[in-house]
């Protein structure tokens, strides 16, 4: 770390669903210069995917319009704050059309929204196919390949990294919607905007898919321990509060996560960063809490797998430099994949879960009692597989490290049954209130007849790099002067300007006037928010 | 070998998370120096006893020499991932926190050596 200036970088939210107003916090009191956003965990995209196929206007984190209808498109605005995010999830292009309406709603006419596109690969899974991919699951052999399911898959998407990020904010763009680019690299593309390397790259026409080492000045080796770096930070901020108290096993000492910060990175250009959060808020940045984070869903740290570059974080330090700051250093990296991680998803039949709560005396063998009887009752249902949990009863405590001497007071059973059958559910369903006056005694605690859902399975898979097209698209608010023109004037003031829309890809550059084509696709502000 | 037993919990704190169907386990030392003791104690084998009829492996145990820790991988363990496990926990998020309490046998010569002092109640 020199005395330098970093770039300061707030990571407002760890996934679809998190504290809504985290990003609000963070833009008044951060002094960032971006805000970062990751809504999208593994399971999020199949999700969205789903109610994109149901919806053509949804399949997006409608989180996002909630906060910036709250304040933040204005802080967005008056700060100059840049947003960076993957709401966009299954429907970017969706997502931006609100951005840009709650723009248009405060006046901001000059806003400049950029899409990066192209993870979306499930169209395309035909053709790969008969060019001899085999899409076969990443980690197990057993599952075989997605297109064994190809007639069940929901989703496909690859994991794109920073370069389409850092090529939009160069080009000028205020707010970068993306689908699925990978967590960490939402950061490294601010990054790549704040030091100049995307400006190098335009200079120079090096492919907006990178490699981005190929954007440093320096030499290759020292190009990629700074990407591992920023990807480093990149990965501390983005689950939100869990790098600053949240999630903590310190959560005895900190006592005060009502107002947990979220965090700020401030990262600087050889690689190293400072964690942070906002002075009034509560919990706690130390080494204990960043070196939870650190760690958190990583495989083997010698080679942990970003598009961007593989980082040997098993030598990474941390240094606590003042209050809740601590310093991150020495992150090695190494030569990005030839590969793309793919996100896929299928459907595999329909699961449903039941509770009840079973009292003591005897609460355990109890509980194996209305199992069995539940079970007997079912027996004919041969195609549905039932699981049982005993909560209270040390249900998530591993087999191995169990003490069966302990007797709980009482048991919430919850039993998990799976068929590929839905209707074998529904019986399932209906079967679990009558255990409350024909079981054991003191049988109680049931809610509602609950209604199977259909199974996503997630399937991780892998395509070479070069055959993934993406896409850069800067977009604006339509001018007065097209509105009036406009033979559909319900589109108002947020429809794109079609001058200004600029497609790139990673195959060259091209203007062009696509606007027809989107317009077809908005809808009215009032359809949108519905689904908000 | 003089043994002694502590819980995990006092040489250690932890976070788990999910990797498709594998679980992964950061076991942080509270001082950095304990490492070797923690290594020594945390093995593939130990893994595979605790997490028996659970998962059949394959168990990893990687150093993280940079913040005194070791990344437990934990394979299969999630009954197919985190949209088709039928466990409550089903993207293994509570797992870090419980093992904490699991009893684990150390070796106290080299507990002095790396000044571990077991605390006298916890």
């Amino acid at each position: 770390m020199s005395a330098e200036k970093g770039t300061r970088i707030g990571g407002a939210g760890g996934f679809w669903g998190d504290q809504t107003m985290a990003p609000i916090q963070l833009l008044e009191e951060g002094d960032l210069q971006y805000l970062t956003m990751d809504y999208l965990s593994e399971v999020t995209m199949s999700i969205m995917h789903k109610q994109l196929k149901r919806n053509k206007k949804a399949g997006w984190a409608t989180d996002l319009q909630d906060w910036l209808i709250a304040g933040g498109i204005t802080l967005l605005h008056s700060s100059g704050v840049k947003l960076v995010t993957n709401a966009g999830g299954a429907n970017p292009l969706s997502c931006a059309s609100m951005v840009l309406a709650a723009a248009a709603k405060i006046g901001w006419n000059d806003c400049q929204i950029a899409l990066v596109l192209g993870d979306d690969i499930s169209e395309k899974l035909g053709s790969f196919a008969e060019d001899g991919h085999q899409f076969k699951h990443m980690f197990d052999a057993g599952q075989g390949s997605l297109l064994d399911h190809s007639d069940a898959v929901i989703s496909a998407n690859a994991y794109l990294g920073a370069g389409p990020i850092g090529r939009a904010l160069e080009r000028g763009a205020d707010i970068v919607i993306t689908g699925r680019v990978a967590d960490a690299s939402l950061i490294v593309g601010c990054l790549l905007h704040s030091n100049g390397w995307a400006k190098r790259a335009e200079q120079q026409d090096l492919p907006l898919c990178g490699p981005i080492a190929d954007w440093h000045n320096g030499t290759k080796a020292q190009a990629l321990d700074i990407i591992a770096g920023w990807t480093v930070a990149g990965h501390l901020i983005e689950c939100g509060a869990q790098v600053s108290g949240g999630n903590s096993s310190d959560w005895m000492d900190l006592k005060n996560l009502e107002n947990v910060g979220y965090p700020i990175a401030e990262i600087f250009s050889d690689g190293t960063s400072i964690i942070s959060k906002p002075k009034h808020s509560s919990g706690a940045v130390t080494c204990r809490t960043v070196s939870e984070q650190l760690l958190y869903e990583i495989g083997d740290p010698t080679a942990y797998i970003t598009p961007d570059c593989v980082v040997d974080l098993s030598n990474t330090t941390l240094q606590q430099v003042g209050a809740n700051q601590v310093l991150v250093s020495a992150s090695k990296g190494f030569e990005q994949t030839k590969t793309l991680k793919i996100s896929a998803s299928h459907k595999d039949g329909w699961m449903v879960a039941a509770e009840l709560l079973v009292p003591g005396p005897n609460a355990r063998k109890k509980a194996e009692h209305v199992d069995e009887i539940l079970r007997s009752r079912l027996m004919h249902l041969r195609k549905m597989d039932i699981h049982a949990e005993f909560l209270g009863a040390q249900a998530l405590t591993p087999p191995g490290l169990r003490n069966m001497m302990l007797e709980p007071s009482e048991i919430v059973i919850r039993w998990t049954a799976t068929s590929e059958n839905k209707n074998d559910l529904s019986e399932f369903s209906r079967s679990i209130a009558p255990l409350v006056l024909t079981g054991p005694a003191g049988i109680c605690g049931y809610s509602a007849r609950t209604r199977p859902r259909e199974i996503l399975r997630f399937f991780p898979t892998i395509l070479e790099r070069n055959l993934i097209e993406q896409h850069v698209q800067i977009k604006q608010i339509q001018s007065r002067r097209h509105q009036m023109e406009s033979k559909r004037p319900w589109l108002g003031e947020w429809v794109f300007d079609p001058l200004e829309n600029i497609v790139e890809t990673n195959k060259g550059r091209i203007k062009t006037r696509v606007a027809g084509r989107i317009l077809d696709k908005l809808s009215k502000p009032e359809e949108v928010r519905e689904h908000g | 070998m003089v043994k002694q037993t502590i819980t995990l919990g006092q040489l250690v704190h932890s976070r788990s998370g999910d990797k498709g169907n594998h679980v992964n386990i950061a076991l942080i030392c509270h001082k950095k120096e304990w490492l070797p003791l923690l290594q020594k104690t945390i093995t593939p084998e130990i893994l595979a006893n605790w997490f028996e009829g659970w998962s059949d492996g394959p168990f990893e145990v990687f150093p993280v020499a940079g913040v005194g820790a070791v990344n437990c991988m934990i394979h299969n363990v999630l009954q197919g991932g985190g949209t088709v496990a039928k466990r409550l926990d089903a993207q293994g998020k509570a797992i870090g926190q419980v093992v904490l309490d699991a009893e684990i046998v150390i070796d106290s010569k080299l507990a002095k050596e790396v000044g571990f002092l077991i605390p006298v109640s916890q």
